[in-house]
C-alpha cells in the first residue's frame, strides 16, 4: 500500500495490509502498545530496524515515550 | 449553548455543546437503557445460573465505526474487552461484510477477548437499509470443552486445552442460523443443551436491542442521533481529561506478585508504571514477567480492562462511559509477557486472578497522588470452582462454574466490603437455594471468616467460608483456580494497613476427620490450581475466600468501630488485642 510521511519528524512509513492464509490463525501485535493489528500494519524504519505499529499514533508514542525509556 | 450539567448525571466540565445538555442526557440514557434491556432479556431467557443468577455477561452498543456509545452496569472487564473485540472484528471482517440479520460469534482470546469462555455476539443495526451501528453481548459460557469440565483448566499450558476457540465467524446469516457451525460447536462442548440455550439468549438480547435502537433512530432521526453520540463521546473525553489533569504530573510505580501459575510453584511478578502527563495517562506494564506456562496470563483485553477499571475507580463515576472516556488513557502491554499472552499461551485465569491484581496495582500506584480516592487491595481471586458429571436426576452431563465473593480493600474513609465478587465484574453470589436445586451438592456452611479483613484504621472486608458435601451415590469431577493461598501473598494494605487473610481450598474425604489440601489428598502440583479431581458421595470441599487489605494504622481505629467488630464477630478479641492494641470484650 502507499507510504506516508511519519509523524514527529519520522523518516516516513507505509501501510501494509495483512492477508493471512487460512492456516494462519493468529493476528500479530503492535511493537509499541501490544494491541492486535487485525488488518493493516504501519511499518516504519527506526534506527535501522523495522518496527510494526497499529497506527501512526503508536509510532509517535514509541518515539516520544518508549525510545527515551529504553535509552535510560 | 453552555453545558454545565452532565448529560444524565451530576455536574461535569462546563464546555459548550451544540446539542442542549438535557437532550444529550436523554439520548445518553436511551443508549444506556438499550443495554439494560438487553441484560434483562438475558437474565430471563438464559439457561445457566452463571447468567440468570451470576450475571457474568455484558451488553454494549456501538456506532457504525466501532466506537462504544452505550453501556450499563455490567462487568467492567467484559465491557472494556468489547471495545477491542468489536473494533478489531469490524476491521478483520470488514464493515461491508455485515448484512441485516447477521450475528458474528467470537471467543478468541488473542483477538481482544478476556478469556476463552467469554463468547461475544455482534449484530449490525440497519435503519431503512443503512448501517447505524452494532449491538454486542459478551457472556461467559459455563462449559466450552477442553481438558477440564467447566473449561477452566488451571494447569493448562496451551489454549487448545482450554476449550473450543472460535475466531470471528457468522453464526447467523440474515436471520438464519448456520446450523453446520452450530453442530460443530455442539459437538465440542460437554453441555450442548446449555450452550444452545445460553448462546440463543445472547443472540435474542441483540434482537431486542436492535428494535430499541431502530425506535430511537425513528424518534430522533439518524443525523441527530449520530451527532448526539459524537458529542457524548467528546464530552466524556473532555471530562476524563479534566479528571486526569487534576492528578499531579509524575511517574508512579507499583509491583505485585501472584503465588504461582498452576503449572510451577514459582511466583509471578507484575509491574506497572503510571505516567501522568497533563491530561493523558500512559500506563506501562513493562517490567512484568514474561508469559508463564500456566493459565494466569492476561490477554491484552484483560490488561486494558484492568487499567480502565482502575482509572474509573479513581475518577468521577458520573462520566458517561463511552469510547470518549477511554481516549486519554494509553496502555503499553508488552506482547509475550504475563500481561499480553501470545499464541498458544493459556489465559483462562488471567481474567479472574490477574485482572483484579492489575487494577489494584494501578490504584495503589496512584495512592501518593490521590490518597482520598484509592483503596487497599481486594481478595483478588474469584475462587473459581468448577464441577460436573452425570446428573443423578436427569442422566445428562451437567457442569457448573461457581464463584465466591471475597473481602474488598479498605478505603481512607470506610471499611472494605465483605463477600463481594472481584472488581473485574458486577457478578453476584449464587444463592444456596439455586445451587442446591440445580446440582448434587449440599451447602453445610456459608459464613464470613472472622479476622480475615486486613487490620487498619479502616478494616479490610471479610472473606467467606463455604463447605459443600457431595450427595451420597454421586461422583463429580472438580477443578479449581484460586490465588492468595500461600503466606505472604495476601491482599496488600495501604498507608500502614495490614494484609487480608488467605484463601484456601481443601477436601475432607468421606471417613476422614479433617480437611486437607488437594496436594495432600490427591498429589496436585498446586494446592490452589488443579483439574480433574474425582470426588464421591460424602466427600466435602471447603472454600475460603481471602479478605481485603486494611488502610491506615490499626492502632488509630475508632474504638467504637472496633468494639462493634468484636461484638459482631468480625474481629476476635485476640486479634483486637494483638493487632489493634485494644482490650475489647463482648
Ligand atoms: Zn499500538
Amino acid at each position: 500500500m502507499s507510504g506516508a510521511a511519519g509523524p514527529d519528524g519520522g523518516a516516513g512509513g507505509r501501510w501494509v495490509e495483512l492477508k493471512p492464509a487460512v492456516w494462519e490463525t493468529v493476528v500479530r501485535a503492535c511493537d509499541c502498545c501490544g494491541q492486535v493489528v487485525p488488518k493493516r500494519l504501519w511499518v516504519v524504519d527506526i534506527a535501522g530496524s523495522e518496527r510494526r505499529f497499529c497506527g501512526t499514533e503508536c509510532e509517535s508514542l514509541y518515539r516520544s515515550y518508549v525510545l527515551p525509556r529504553l535509552a535510560r | 449553548m453552555s453545558s454545565a450539567a452532565t448529560p444524565g448525571g451530576a455536574g461535569g466540565p462546563g464546555v459548550p455543546t451544540a446539542i442542549d445538555p438535557v437532550t444529550l442526557g436523554i439520548v445518553n440514557n436511551g443508549f444506556v437503557n438499550v443495554c439494560r434491556e438487553m441484560g434483562i432479556t438475558m437474565i430471563r431467557t438464559a439457561f445457566s445460573p452463571i447468567f440468570n443468577e451470576g450475571l457474568d455477561f455484558s451488553c454494549v452498543l456501538f456506532d457504525r465505526h466501532g466506537n462504544m456509545i452505550g453501556q450499563a452496569e455490567f462487568c467492567p472487564a467484559q465491557i472494556a474487552a468489547s471495545l477491542f473485540i468489536v473494533r478489531w472484528t469490524l476491521e478483520e471482517l470488514g464493515i461491508e461484510s455485515f448484512e441485516p440479520g447477521d450475528v458474528v460469534l467470537h471467543n478468541d482470546p488473542y483477538r481482544g477477548g478476556a478469556h476463552i469462555p467469554e463468547h461475544s455476539v455482534i449484530r449490525p443495526v440497519f435503519h431503512e437499509g443503512e448501517l447505524f451501528g452494532f449491538v454486542a453481548n459478551v457472556g461467559h459460557l459455563a462449559e466450552i470443552g477442553g481438558k477440564a469440565v467447566g473449561s477452566f483448566a488451571a494447569d493448562a499450558t496451551e489454549v487448545f486445552q482450554e476449550g473450543l476457540r472460535i475466531p470471528p465467524v457468522k453464526i447467523v446469516k440474515r436471520d438464519v442460523n448456520d446450523m453446520e457451525l452450530w453442530r460443530l460447536i455442539m459437538a465440542n462442548h460437554r453441555t450442548p443443551r446449555n450452550t444452545w440455550g445460553d448462546l440463543n439468549a445472547q443472540i435474542g438480547s441483540l434482537r431486542v436491542a436492535e428494535r430499541r435502537v431502530i425506535e430511537m433512530v425513528d424518534r430522533y432521526g439518524r443525523d441527530f442521533l449520530e451527532q448526539a453520540a459524537n458529542e457524548l463521546m467528546d464530552y466524556s473525553e473532555r471530562w476524563m481529561r479534566a479528571e486526569i489533569s487534576a492528578i499531579p504530573d509524575g511517574v508512579y510505580e507499583f509491583t505485585e506478585r501472584m503465588e504461582d501459575d498452576g503449572v510451577s510453584d514459582q511466583p509471578v511478578t507484575f509491574h506497572v508504571t503510571v505516567n501522568v502527563r497533563g491530561d493523558e495517562l500512559i500506563v506501562d506494564w513493562t517490567g512484568t514477567d514474561p508469559q508463564v506456562r500456566g493459565p494466569i496470563n492476561a490477554t491484552y483485553g484483560v490488561t486494558a480492562g484492568a487499567t480502565y477499571n482502575a482509572v474509573f475507580h479513581v475518577t468521577d463515576h458520573h462520566i458517561p462511559k463511552n469510547s470518549g472516556a477511554y481516549r486519554p488513557i494509553r496502555i503499553i502491554a508488552p506482547p509475550g509477557s504475563a500481561v499480553n499472552v501470545q499464541y498458544p499461551g493459556p489465559s483462562v485465569g488471567g481474567n479472574t486472578e490477574t485482572h483484579p491484581k492489575l487494577a489494584d496495582m494501578v490504584i495503589a500506584a496512584l495512592a501518593p497522588a490521590l490518597p482520598g480516592r484509592v483503596s487497599a487491595a481486594e481478595g483478588g481471586t474469584c475462587c473459581n470452582f468448577l464441577f460436573g458429571g452425570i446428573h443423578p436426576k436427569t442422566g445428562e452431563y451437567y457442569a457448573n462454574y461457581h464463584l465466591e465473593g471475597c473481602g474488598w480493600g479498605a478505603k481512607s474513609y470506610d471499611d472494605g466490603n465483605d463477600a463481594i465478587i472481584i472488581k473485574n465484574g458486577n457478578c453476584r453470589n449464587t444463592p444456596v437455594e439455586i445451587f442446591e436445586t440445580r446440582y448434587p451438592l449440599r451447602v453445610k456452611e456459608y459464613s464470613l471468616i472472622p479476622d480475615s479483613g486486613g487490620a487498619g484504621a479502616m478494616r479490610g472486608g471479610l472473606g467467606t467460608r463455604r463447605i459443600m458435601r457431595v450427595q451420597d451415590g454421586v461422583e463429580i469431577t472438580v477443578n479449581a483456580l484460586l490465588d492468595r493461598t500461600k503466606p505472604g501473598f495476601g491482599a496488600f494494605g495501604l498507608e500502614g494497613g495490614g494484609q487480608g487473610g488467605s484463601a484456601a481450598i481443601k477436601v475432607k474425604r468421606a471417613g476422614d476427620t479433617e480437611f486437607r489440601t488437594f496436594t495432600e489428598a490427591f498429589g496436585t502440583v498446586s494446592a490452589s490450581k488443579f483439574t480433574n479431581v474425582v470426588l464421591r458421595g460424602g466427600d466435602e470441599v471447603l472454600i475460603e475466600s481471602p479478605g481485603g487489605g486494611g488502610y491506615g494504622d490499626a492502632y488509630a481505629r475508632d474504638p467504637e468501630r472496633l468494639a462493634r467488630d468484636v461484638f459482631e464477630g468480625f474481629v476476635s478479641a485476640g486479634q483486637a488485642q494483638a493487632l489493634y492494641g485494644a482490650a475489647v470484650t463482648t
